[in-house]
């Protein structure tokens, strides 16, 4: 049996707030490295939440990318309680992996806009 | 009439799914009884011939626990479970779901030689699982509005659908379910027959059903029966069980015994007490912020249309919990997607049929907010399971059908607006559109994001299902929080049956099953009927498959198929991160990967057409076309779609 209730609790406190956020000058990849940070990414398990490109998964987890946190964002969510998400200390994540998952969120493009797909505008 | 005196060993070998045929040698050949029908079952009494008039075949020997079943020879003329048809049949259940088991032969003769055969008819559903029985049960009874009756084998098989009576419990739903029992210990056989009896067989399920009994006369069944099928559709609805004695199924009905079947009367719901129901109208009307919330709220399509009405008179927002289709999902009123900014701000909360009313605001509740539950669970409640929520302190608890309520509350709402009020409640409609529309733009730039990945996002998925649909009139089968609610958000839906809600207990192996039985209950009015499920949960119950083919019953099937059990694996991170023992271990029993499971295969196997694994976001349409074409003529098709988590 699936427990629900966790989940929306970590939709409800843990929404990242995207917007603009690639283009504030506080955000640094660090010298984080894209490709280690997919590997990360993918060997912790983020994407089983937030998707493999970071692009949420719902209640389960919030969207990452595009236009992510800045690093220090990230980091304060990995490493202290938010909801239900699990802390992640840095005997289990680096803060050099953080920067290398950040690093990817940061190369992810924008994609497509929902107006030139015909599909989402039914 | 006799019908059957031979039989092929093939058919008695397939008595024998588990070698538990009890040995019985009926005395008495010719019984003649009277079977009087009263009210809404005259139905009944136009069958080709009644239950007191048939002859059945007694099987007899030890040797059938072994595979090779024999008759002894001996011959009646009537059987209890002729009867025990036609009380179902009066009831106005017209399908029973089941696999065999041998405590219950009676009525399986019964209901596919007599009421199969005459009407009204009281058709068998062929199930691989008691649990998909249940779920069938449980699913049609979302759609027909009525429930449907399953036949369980007595302690294995309803233990097997145990869990499914459990659902159907959590979500309100009615499931008539009858199990076999073999009250007679003389009457037992060897150590089958042992194994499979029980003193007190709906025991095991009691802490979660509506009621059960155990007749021990066709009399006592038949009050029974009525008395169950009564309690099953009385808010709040759920299931019963009746445990049938083989003998009771099995023997004549007794020369001259004069059997009746009692009609049901008209339920009348519960509603809300006058001054309880004015007093939450005078709250509505004089909110600024009246938030309503509806979970299991219309029961019926009336329920859906009263909410409307009730909503527009307030210009109120209202959030959908989707345990039912309480509310058109493109109404400007609809403001699910914002539940988390209004409910805290609300002035005024009124729940309906709301099972967590704590879960809409916890302690983020606007100071002096009222809150005001109508829901029928208030009437009737089990101790030992805990569905019942955290304990939410409300100011008005009316306990009442929310649906059965909706038009004394709607008429007292009316005649306290003044026009002065009504305008100003305009305005806060206006505002509501408004903000349904900015959140649908959102839902879309959030749908768009990811759109061509791979795996495919479940945005996506359910964009590409729409497409092919949404110019037929399609029902939605499955509730969708693990597709992140995407069809409520990017899908129109206007009727009641275009969605039912989830399982009610989180249940896996529920979807297979409902929604095959809601599709069974779509079929007769020409629906395109559509689930959307994950991997893990048609593990549990993909027999569910078979039945669908094997009873035409066309259904469209897409598999969500993020090879894991998603919930689980971040609760395994929390834990692996809270002991410091790293993180990259956690998909360990939760992917299910290593072989991937190749669910057309799987489909195709048991006559359902298949497509997939369908990878590439490219292919998804054209398949789903091809899928859709096949379940416009009447057949189930299945999609195997590799998707993202959520």
């Amino acid at each position: 049996m699936k427990s629900i209730h966790a989940c929306v609790l970590l939709a409800s406190l843990v929404m990242f707030s995207v917007a603009a956020a690639a283009d504030d000058p506080t955000s640094t990849t660090a010298g984080g490295d894209p490709a280690a940070g997919k590997r990360v990414f993918f060997a912790d398990g983020c994407f089983y939440c937030h998707g493999t490109t970071g692009a949420g998964g719902g209640i389960a987890g919030p969207r990452l990318a595009p236009n992510p946190l800045p690093l220090e964002g990230v980091k304060a969510k990995v490493r202290t309680q938010s909801g239900r998400m699990p802390v992640y200390s840095p005997a289990v994540l680096k803060d050099s992996e953080i920067a290398d998952i950040v690093a990817y969120l940061q190369s992810i493009p924008k994609g497509k806009d929902a107006k030139d797909i015909p599909l989402l505008n039914r | 009439m006799s019908r059957r005196t031979k039989q092929t060993s093939d058919e008695h070998n397939s008595l024998d799914r588990r070698k538990f045929l009890k040995a019985a040698t009926l005395a008495g050949t010719g019984a003649v009884a009277q079977t009087v029908v009263a009210g809404q079952v005259a139905a009944a009494e136009s069958s080709t011939a009644s239950s007191s008039e048939r002859h059945t075949v007694q099987i007899a020997s030890r040797e059938a626990e072994q595979g090779t079943p024999h008759y002894d020879g001996a011959t009646q003329t009537t059987c209890g479970s002729d009867f025990m048809v036609d009380v179902m049949r009066g009831l106005g259940i017209e399908y029973v779901a089941a696999i065999p088991g041998n405590t219950f032969k009676g009525l399986h003769e019964s209901v596919i030689n007599y009421g199969m055969t005459s009407a009204p008819s009281l058709e068998l559903i062929s199930c691989m699982h008691e649990e998909i029985s249940v779920a069938i049960s449980h699913g049609y009874a979302k759609i027909a509005g009525k429930p449907m009756a399953c036949m369980m084998h007595s302690t294995v098989g309803l233990q097997h659908g145990a869990m499914a009576l459990y659902n159907a419990w959590a979500d309100r739903v009615p499931v008539f379910a009858i199990v076999g029992a073999q009250l007679d210990a003389s009457k037992r056989g060897g150590y089958v027959d042992w194994a499979h009896s029980v003193f007190d067989g709906p025991g095991l399920v009691r802490d979660f059903i509506k009621w059960d009994d155990t007749p021990i006369s066709l009399r006592h069944f038949a009050e029974s029966a009525t008395r169950a099928h009564k309690f099953s559709i009385t808010p709040p609805y759920g299931p019963t069980v009746l445990a049938v004695d083989q003998e009771l199924q099995e023997d004549p009905i007794k020369s001259g015994e004069t059997l009746v079947i009692p009609h049901e009367p008209l339920i009348a719901p519960p509603r809300g007490e006058d001054g309880a129901v004015n007093e939450t109208a005078r709250l509505l009307v004089a909110a600024e912020n009246p938030l309503i919330v509806a979970d299991r709220a219309a029961r019926t399509p009336e329920g859906l249309r009263l909410l409307v009405e009730l909503a527009e008179e307030l210009q109120a927002p209202v959030v959908d919990i989707y345990g039912r289709m309480n509310f058109p999902w493109r109404h400007p009123l609809a403001q699910t997607r914002r539940q988390a900014l209004l409910a805290p701000n609300a002035d005024v909360i009124l729940g309906l049929e709301l099972t967590d009313f704590w879960a809409v605001t916890g302690n983020r509740l606007a100071p002096g907010a009222k809150r005001i539950s109508i829901s029928a669970g208030d009437l009737y409640m089990k101790s030992n399971y805990q569905d019942f929520d955290r304990f939410t302190p409300v100011d008005i608890a009316i306990a009442a059908d929310a649906e059965a309520t909706l038009p004394a509350l709607i008429e007292a709402v009316r005649k306290l607006i003044t026009p002065r009020r009504r305008a100003a409640l305009k305005a806060r409609g206006a505002q509501l559109a408004k903000d349904h529309q900015e959140t649908l733009e959102q839902s879309r730039a959030a749908a768009a994001v990811g759109w061509d990945l791979q795996p495919i996002t479940t945005a996506r998925l359910c964009a590409e299902i729409y497409e092919q649909i949404r110019n037929e009139d399609w029902a939605l089968c499955n509730g969708t929080i693990f597709q992140n609610n995407w069809p409520q958000q990017l899908w129109t839906a206007n009727h009641h049956y275009q969605y039912i809600g989830d399982a009610g207990a989180y249940g896996l192996g529920y979807l297979p099953g409902a929604s095959v039985g809601a599709a069974l209950a779509h079929r007769k009015h020409g629906r395109l009927a559509v689930a959307i499920g994950g991997d893990g949960d048609l593990m549990f119950t993909p027999g569910a498959l078979w039945t669908a083919a094997h009873h035409r019953i066309p259904l469209l099937y897409v598999v969500h198929n993020n090879r894991a059990y998603h919930q689980e694996v971040m609760f395994v991170q929390m834990m692996a991160a809270k002991r410091q023992r790293g993180i990259t271990r956690a998909h360990i029993g939760n992917t299910i990967t290593d072989p991937n499971v190749d669910f057309a295969k799987l489909a195709s196997s048991m006559g359902v057409y298949a497509q997939g694994p369908i990878t590439d976001p490219k292919d998804l349409g054209p398949a789903l076309q091809r899928a859709v074409a096949v379940v416009k003529r009447g057949e189930p098709a299945l999609v195997d779609v590799i998707s993202q988590g959520r």
